[in-house]
């Protein structure tokens, strides 16, 4: 028992040195996250003595681009799932290895979900308020403590689905079905959960006539599964580009046709909102002429809006015709689906519950420069912790960081540093 | 990209050569030294961390969950720190519910002339910040024959009140039956009690301002600052959940007054109405003037009642 | 060698931007809170709880100056007043009583001065119905044509009621009509509202801009 627990901290003490091994570009990437986390860390101890006023925010518009980013995002986690479907549910097992990666990507994302969760809070020192059984949880009536639930049970189950597998690959073992196959199913089912509760936070409110609607969990599914996809087409690409670790083409296309039906799903569900919203003509509609066309002389999200409409279009066509099979089309539609998505999502989604106020009052909302480095900042930690999830675990894949080779010199970043010199 | 084994002399830790394994190693050194010292130096504005949370109020318990004994020294430490404060020692107590009481707010619409007495009176008995301003009640001024909110003015500011083809509708908490902002609080740090006013323990609230999304009413609003309350505007008389000075970070709201109301007095915006607009009361009373309003006047607004909230706030019309 | 070289100018790269970090992190040199705008405080005048005039029975309770309250100190009790109209029926107010604006109801429906003064008895208020009453109780007067008014005062719905709203708990003082209403003139007289809300982030309406530049 006690070897056993001695290999397993050596193993992730190889892990962590392996994290600080290797070329420069690697080096000028962690850098600069580490540049940016630290920009973030320096505001965000600014906004910790002077109060959330260091913030754009107000008592009009109380939740501004933290909860935005933890909305999209929460999206993204839910969405790494979907590469654990075709594996597990149709037994494509050739893009087995390829649920880790997405799965780890779940994990710095849920993680940047709680990173921006933490700062957007006015007392973050009485976070163990919320600890059930230690403090006062209002489960179930508030769909917050669902979400504390859930985003933290997301996290243990990807952690632990991960960690078993790449430790069972790292001592060469086969893995114990029972030990992870359940679980990857239940993950399935609590990817949809993570979403949808996140949606229920918005729909449940009777007083934002913008948020209580029904097709709010539908779009935020649509719109993670466009947007989560992509992100991990993105990732997989860079893998194949700065190690040596082989991902088929197969993949890419795959999660190609799912980014394309949710996007097309995505938008149907946009032209439905727009024409409940503005067809009646009932007074309710305030927020969503304040979004889409201005209210009483304010528009500040108009173009936003707007912008985030034509990428999605424009991704959407590329998605649908033969052109986005090669990578450079794909890539595109890619990009244009995520940004797209993060501003319909984000500042589309909360800014405009927001205006007008229950009592009718117009004040806009604009990010201040400690919110804009502390977003920045929480987004270069999770891109950090994916950056060295994958030095991990690629080498694992590989076989080049295993228990075999413990006491040997640590293996390089995939190769890159001398397989494939620089020709230019 | 199939993977090759590399040559020896291309992997990046240990080169070959002493002097280089030297070299690299004080080169890595000092990048791990500048880069702790940059994460210390990012931590540099919590120097000015002043009112911070010392550790009683850091483990204080939940406010139903605190022994009488609990609260006494609860009430004397908060009691100690304002007078640190403000140099004034308040008269801080916990005032429970009177029995066989449910509050009721009648405003009569027809009486109200927009002068926002009202607003101010309850800033100066609840200690509220000045700056940045809360203002637990927001006046609007509606055009004559509607009640869409779109359309209402909050900035007014005529010579004279009230002006000809308005009318004036204070907004505040409406003390709601089936309250939204206590459904969706995670940590129960809002609740209602039994004589229908609904209260927030400031030393639970974690600031997560869910609460503010659910509110129809715009009634519940966030310290985004240390508030700051002029010393000699300061009123001494306070109770837990209510009037004593609230911390950075926190929700607040109006709650009827219940430092004044569960005494039996009249809340401070009614003191100071000149035209006698508000009414307020023990809607199990029948003689009081709420039940009697209730019972004689034909029309009353519940302001966005199709929500299902049940204001106990009720605006009329004389008819 | 190559990489090796490139790899050592990234970190040495990367230690001279920790250290300028660093430096602009003690100095604070960005992100400093924007000190707020100063809001004036507000004037007593919006705090007090003073009703719209002082009545009759209120300046007797406060022992002022009620000196012109002594009709005879002018009159004579053997002389009963005499009204002047002119020839649209509108009263005439004599110079001595100037100050008086009258305007009770209108179209000048309620201006004959003995609607509600006693002329055999100034110091006396009087009804339709003949009964009498003193100057400091004028509220029945009020009653006995604004009937739905004066039920709903009874009751506590109209006008204003201070102190207590348990009785039992203490007294509540009920103002009666004279506190707020002028008898001559009794619509409820307009005044200059409390300064409007300062929001913390008010931003700029284009629209009201340029509707407040005109």
């Amino acid at each position: 028992m006690r070897t056993a627990v001695r290999n397993y901290f050596f193993f992730l003490w190889r892990c962590a040195r392996i994290a600080f091994v290797g070329d420069w570009r690697y080096y000028l990437w962690m850098g600069a996250l580490t540049v940016l986390c630290l920009l973030g860390l320096n505001a965000y101890a600014k906004q910790f003595v002077h109060g959330l006023m260091v913030t754009g925010m107000s008592d009009e518009v109380s939740w501004g681009v933290y909860i935005a980013n933890f909305t999209f995002l929460v999206g993204v986690a839910a969405a790494a799932v979907m590469l654990v479907i075709p594996v597990y549910i149709y037994g494509i097992k050739e893009l087995h290895d390829l649920v880790i990666f997405g799965e780890l990507l779940a994990v710095a994302a849920i993680l940047m979900c709680l990173g921006f969760v933490t700062v957007d809070l006015g007392r973050p020192d009485r976070f163990w308020h919320l600890i059930p059984g230690v403090g006062q949880f209002n489960f179930p009536a508030s769909m917050l403590s669902w979400d504390v639930i859930v985003l933290n049970g997301y996290l243990l189950l990807n952690v632990h689905i991960c960690g078993y597998l790449l430790y069972c690959r790292y001592q060469n073992k086969k893995p114990a079905k029972w030990f992870y196959i359940p679980f990857v199913f239940i993950a399935i089912v609590w990817a949809v959960s993570i979403h949808t509760v996140t949606a229920f936070l918005y729909v449940g409110l009777g007083g934002r006539p913008f948020w209580n609607s029904s097709i709010v969990g539908p779009r935020f599914l649509a719109s993670a599964f466009t947007a989560g996809p992509a992100i991990i087409i993105l990732a997989l690409q860079v893998i194949r580009h700065v190690t040596d670790y082989r991902i088929p083409d197969r993949a890419l296309l795959l999660l190609r046709n799912i980014v394309q039906v949710s996007m097309l799903i995505n938008v149907f569900l946009l032209v439905n909102e727009v024409f409940k919203e503005f067809y009646s003509g009932n007074l309710h509609v305030a927020s969503s002429k304040y979004l889409f066309v201005g209210l009483h002389g304010y528009h500040a999200l108009v173009p936003w809006i707007w912008t985030a409409i034509g990428f999605n279009l424009v991704a959407m066509v590329l998605l649908v015709l033969p052109l986005s099979r090669s990578l450079g089309y794909l890539n595109l539609a890619c990009v244009l689906s995520i940004v797209g998505i993060w501003i319909e999502k984000g500042m589309g989604l909360v800014i405009p519950g927001f205006i007008p106020t229950p009592l009718g009052e117009i004040i806009e909302y604009a990010p201040s420069l400690n919110e804009t480095l502390i977003s920045f900042g929480i987004w270069a930690f999770g891109l950090l912790c994916y950056t060295i999830f994958l030095r991990m675990s690629v080498p694992i894949l590989q076989g080049t960081l295993s228990k075999a080779n413990e006491g040997q010199p640590m293996p390089p970043a995939g190769g890159a540093a001398g397989a494939r010199v620089p020709s230019g | 990209m199939a993977g090759e084994t590399n040559p020896p002399s291309s992997l990046p830790e240990p080169p070959p050569g002493a002097g280089l394994n030297r070299r690299s190693f004080l080169r890595n050194s000092a990048v791990l030294a500048s880069g702790l010292a940059a994460l210390a130096a990012s931590l540099a504005p919590l120097r000015d961390l002043k009112d911070s949370t010392s550790m009683e109020q850091f483990l204080q318990k939940y406010y139903k969950e605190l022994t009488p004994a609990e609260m006494e020294k609860v009430l004397e430490r908060i009691a100690r720190e304002v007078e640190r404060e403000y140099g004034i020692r308040p008269h801080l107590r916990d005032v429970k519910p009177l029995d066989g009481v449910q509050f009721v707010y009648a405003l009569n619409l027809t009486r109200c002339i927009g002068c926002r007495k009202c607003v101010h009176a309850c800033v100066a008995e609840n200690n509220l910040s000045r700056n940045p301003e809360i203002q637990y009640i927001r006046v609007l001024r509606l055009p004559h024959g509607s009640l869409d909110v779109e359309k209402a003015e909050h900035n007014y500011a005529p010579d004279q009140v009230p002006e000809k083809g308005y009318f004036y509708m204070p907004v505040q908490c409406q003390q709601c039956e089936n309250p939204p902002c206590v459904k969706v609080c995670p940590v129960h740090a809002t609740w209602q009690e039994a004589d229908g006013i609904t209260v927030i323990d400031y030393d639970w609230c974690i600031g997560c301002r869910y609460c503010t999304a659910a509110c129809p009413y715009w009634a519940r609003h966030f310290n985004f600052t240390k508030p700051s309350i002029p010393k000699d505007r300061l009123n001494p008389e306070m109770a837990y959940l209510s009037n004593r000075p609230r911390r950075q970070g926190v929700m607040e709201k109006c709650h009827f007054c219940l430092q004044r109301t569960r005494a039996g007095r009249y809340p401070a915006c009614l003191e100071v109405c000149p035209t006698g607009a508000r009414k307020f009361g023990n809607v199990l009373d029948p003689d009081s003037e709420v039940a009697q309003i209730l019972k004689r006047k034909r029309v009353f607004i519940q302001l966005k009642e199709d929500l299902g909230t049940s204001p106990r706030f009720f605006y009329y019309f004389d008819v | 060698m190559n990489g090796e070289s490139r790899t050592s100018t990234i970190l040495t790269l990367l230690g001279i931007s920790f250290c300028l970090l660093a430096t602009a992190f003690l100095r604070n040199v960005w992100g400093r809170p924007v000190p707020l705008t100063p809001i004036s405080l507000v004037s007593p005048e919006f705090t007090n709880t003073a009703t719209a005039r002082l009545s009759y029975a209120e300046r007797i309770r406060m022992k002022d100056d009620v000196s012109l309250f002594d009709c005879y100190g002018c009159h004579d009790r053997k002389k009963p007043p005499v009204l002047r109209f002119d020839t649209n029926q509108n009263l005439i107010i004599p110079t001595e009583h100037e100050d008086l604006v009258m305007g009770h109801g209108t179209h000048n429906r309620n201006n004959n001065c003995f609607n509600c003064h006693n002329e055999a008895n100034l110091e006396l208020l009087q009804t339709r119905d003949g009964r009498e009453l003193k100057l400091s109780e004028s509220t029945p007067l009020c009653g006995s044509c604004h009937g739905p008014t004066y039920r709903d005062w009874e009751a506590g719905l109209h006008g204003r009621t201070s102190g207590y709203w348990d009785r039992q708990a203490g007294p509540s003082d009920r103002k009666d009509c004279v506190s707020c209403h002028n008898p001559h003139h009794p619509k409820f007289p307009t005044r200059q509202p409390a300064p409007g809300p300062n929001p913390l982030r008010p931003g700029a309406n284009p629209a009201q801009v340029h509707a407040k530049a005109h």
